[in-house]
């Protein structure tokens, strides 16, 4: 569905590093109100895999995707997507990076309000100036539920529809890396379970690489694991979730951050 | 609802600019116009002076106020409808539409106040000059001296805050019907039909424009300069005409330069769309070059005609001839200039208000330069509808008056007039968009996504 029609589908491709963070900082605000919201950062995400990534408000976590995905540039440290650093100067080369590596779904889902849903979804390729293939984006557009409304404005879909589309748009360039930052963040519970049904089907059956913020344990659930920041540094690590694992470990996240803190600190002085 | 009015108009000041600046300059050239009316009371001119005085302050203020309720509707209309997502929100937390009525309202008639106000120091001031305009063609007698009293201060108070009243009224009537989960899908998909009362007012400025020019060329046919009044307001009309029937001439417009549009790739692309699918906010980018460009073509080329019959006459141009020359290209500089700002700003207007759609199209892999170039591109298809509008416009007065003047339709005037109105249209459009859209892509993608 999503991947190379060359690549025989269910075997994922070949392990590698998908995703690699080097000491990433992020500080906003002039000398006088500094925040810290990255506070170095280091992480490697395995091709093939689906990372949640979770924390309280606040904690960064939109941060890190946004810094990960080329949408933002860290302070400090390096980023490599799909083993190529993210650099170069000025919006035009980030997001010429990103064209070629990168997928992103929204909590709002982002699409342009004036193009319909096959417009929408063809757009990436005809910004990068790729061949568009119609035949395709039909597929994958029939494939998240949609064939049906192609011709459908986005005000004309619902938040669920909206996001599958949004799916299908971050998925026709053949991205690398997809990145979503609460995208279930604006659905009921059961357009959210179909797009963690796809993000899912994606990693799973096409060997793509999603990183996911959410805030709901349920949500992160999906993945195969998560990843767990506050005060923008990574302070847990959890394989195969279960919700109710990933909830009882989020309510003591606050705990588990003040004793680490405490650690540091007798360490330091140490 | 009026506190909330003031409020908001306190504390967002900005979003009212393009309402402002057309009530106060639209009070000023009233004020200028209405002066002359003082002035002739206040130093009992008579006979042919004091003819000259009120004929200018009613027929030249007439044209004006045409003018201000018209830009005053445009430009309200569109803040208004920048505002659907807060005037859903207030409606979600219970605002009736009387109440959100009264919130409109209330707004645009404290901004009128304050506008026309303000607008009386360079409406004196412009008055002032007039008359001295007046006194140097010796149409009015160098004793009579400048007055600016209650008519001038009376008429532009009145007629400024009348119409700015009745359009946000209009405005409002519009905005406040719309239920709450529609308003905020209106923001997204708006087609470009036409309302009734529209096309009503479309009808019947273009039925005056037609009615003008005939006029003109039969009852004033051979009458010389006096075909100058009745021929000279044919291109406002014409153009308000034009104008009110913008959505539905962008929509047709938009369908001929498709092919060469699309040419530029996937910037062509994304500008027919928008054009396509958000007619009525390019319409309303319309409007002020169709008024531009008809009034701007139409007057100076009658003037071009007047001038060129005069010196074929042989005679020296009278007094009488040489005052209306100046006063026509005073009031074109007036008018040209005021409807140059209304155009600016609501480029401007209305292309902040789609920052969050640039930023849309960056995080789906657009560059800067992409989104530049569909603006330009969008600009430029209504340069070419503007221009062309308003170019028919002017021929309402242009043909009808050479017709009456001289009796053949050429008129006379360098085609480098038309190029000069043209090219001001175009720049103004093309670097004001431009640089509003710069402004808009300067913001991260991201941040202009959500706010």
């Amino acid at each position: 569905m999503f991947g190379h029609k060359a690549r025989p589908a269910g075997t994922a491709p070949s392990a590698g590093e998908a995703l690699r963070l080097e000491d990433v900082r992020k500080v906003y605000g002039a000398d006088g109100n500094r925040v810290v919201a990255l506070d170095g950062v280091s992480l490697s995400l395995p091709a093939g895999s689906f990372t949640a990534v979770m924390g309280p408000s606040g904690s960064g976590k939109s941060t890190l995707l946004q810094c990960a995905a080329g949408l933002d540039r860290p302070s400090a440290g390096r980023v490599l997507v799909d083993g190529a650093e993210l650099s170069g100067d000025g919006e035009a080369a980030l997001t010429k990076f990103r064209r070629q590596r990168i997928g992103f779904v929204f909590q709002q889902f982002n699409l342009l309000p004036t193009l319909t849903v096959m417009q929408n979804v063809t757009l990436p390729l005809k910004l990068a100036g790729r061949r568009v293939d119609k035949a395709r984006a039909r597929e994958i557009l029939a494939r998240v539920g949609l064939g049906d409304r192609l011709g459908h404005l986005p005000a004309e879909l619902s938040g669920g529809q909206q996001q599958r589309v949004a799916i299908a748009r971050a998925l026709v360039t053949e991205p690398r890396i997809l990145f979503g930052d609460e995208p279930t963040g604006a659905l009921d519970s059961r357009s959210a379970r179909d797009v963690l049904g796809l993000l899912q089907e994606a990693v799973r059956v096409y060997g793509r690489t999603v990183v996911m913020v959410t805030h709901d344990p349920v949500a992160a659930a999906h993945a195969d694991a998560v990843l767990f920041l506050a005060d923008g540094r990574i302070v847990g690590y959890q394989t195969a979730p279960t919700a109710e694992a990933v909830a009882e470990r989020m309510t003591h996240l606050a705990d588990e951050v003040e004793r680490q803190r405490t650690s540091g600190h007798v360490q330091a002085g140490v | 609802m009026v506190a909330l009015a003031l409020r908001s108009l306190r504390k967002r000041a900005g979003a009212f600019t393009a309402s402002f600046l057309s009530m106060f300059l639209g009070s000023a050239i009233i004020m200028a116009f209405a002066s002359m009316f003082d002035t002739a009371e206040a130093s009992g001119a008579t006979g042919q002076a004091r003819s000259t005085l009120v004929t200018m302050a009613m027929v030249v203020g007439g044209w004006g106020l045409l003018l201000v309720v018209f830009a005053v509707t445009s430009t309200l209309t569109l803040s208004v409808r920048q505002r659907a997502a807060e005037m859903a929100l207030l409606k979600s937390v219970g605002a009736t539409p009387a109440q959100l009525t009264r919130m409109i309202a209330g707004e645009a008639a404290a901004l009128a106040v304050l506008a026309a106000l303000l607008g009386a120091v360079p409406g004196a001031l412009g008055g002032r000059a007039l008359l001295a305009l007046l006194h140097g063609t010796h149409q009015v007698p160098g004793d009579v001296s400048y007055a600016f009293g209650t008519f001038a201060l009376g008429t532009g108070v009145g007629v400024t805050f009348a119409s700015a009243t009745i359009a946000a009224l209009i405005t409002a009537r519009r905005a406040a019907r719309v239920r709450v989960t529609e308003s905020l899908m209106a923001a997204a998909a708006e087609p470009g039909r036409l309302g009734r009362r529209r096309t009503v007012f479309a009808g019947v400025f273009l039925f005056l424009a037609v009615d003008e020019a005939v006029v003109t060329m039969t009852m004033m046919r051979g009458k010389g300069t006096d075909a100058m009044a009745a021929s000279g307001q044919a291109d406002i009309f014409a153009a308000i005409g034009l104008a009110l029937l913008a959505p539905v001439i962008v929509r047709r417009a938009t369908a001929l330069p498709a092919g060469p549009v699309r040419a530029f790739g996937v910037a062509g692309d994304l500008a027919v769309t928008n054009l396509r699918r958000r007619t009525a906010a390019m319409a309303s980018a319309v409007t002020p070059i169709i008024l531009f460009t008809g009034i701007a073509v139409g007057t100076l080329f009658l003037q071009a005609t007047e001038n060129a019959e005069t010196a074929r006459s042989g005679v020296a141009a009278t007094a009488d001839q040489k005052g209306i020359a100046t006063l026509n290209l005073v009031v074109i500089g007036m008018v040209v200039l005021f409807a140059a700002i209304m155009l600016v700003n609501t480029l401007v207007a209305a292309t902040a208000h789609r920052r969050r759609e640039f930023g849309q199209a960056r995080l789906a892999g657009a560059t800067p330069a992409q989104v530049l170039g569909t603006v330009a591109l969008e600009s430029a298809v209504l340069t070419v509808v503007g221009v062309g509008c308003g170019t028919v416009a002017s021929l309402f007065t242009i043909i009808p008056f050479d017709v009456a003047r001289k009796g053949s339709v050429a008129p006379d005037g360098s085609a480098w007039i038309y190029v000069g109105v043209v090219a001001l249209a175009a720049a103004l459009t093309g670097l004001t968009a431009l640089g509003a859209a710069r402004r808009a892509v300067r913001v991260p993608a991201v941040e202009a996504v959500t706010a």
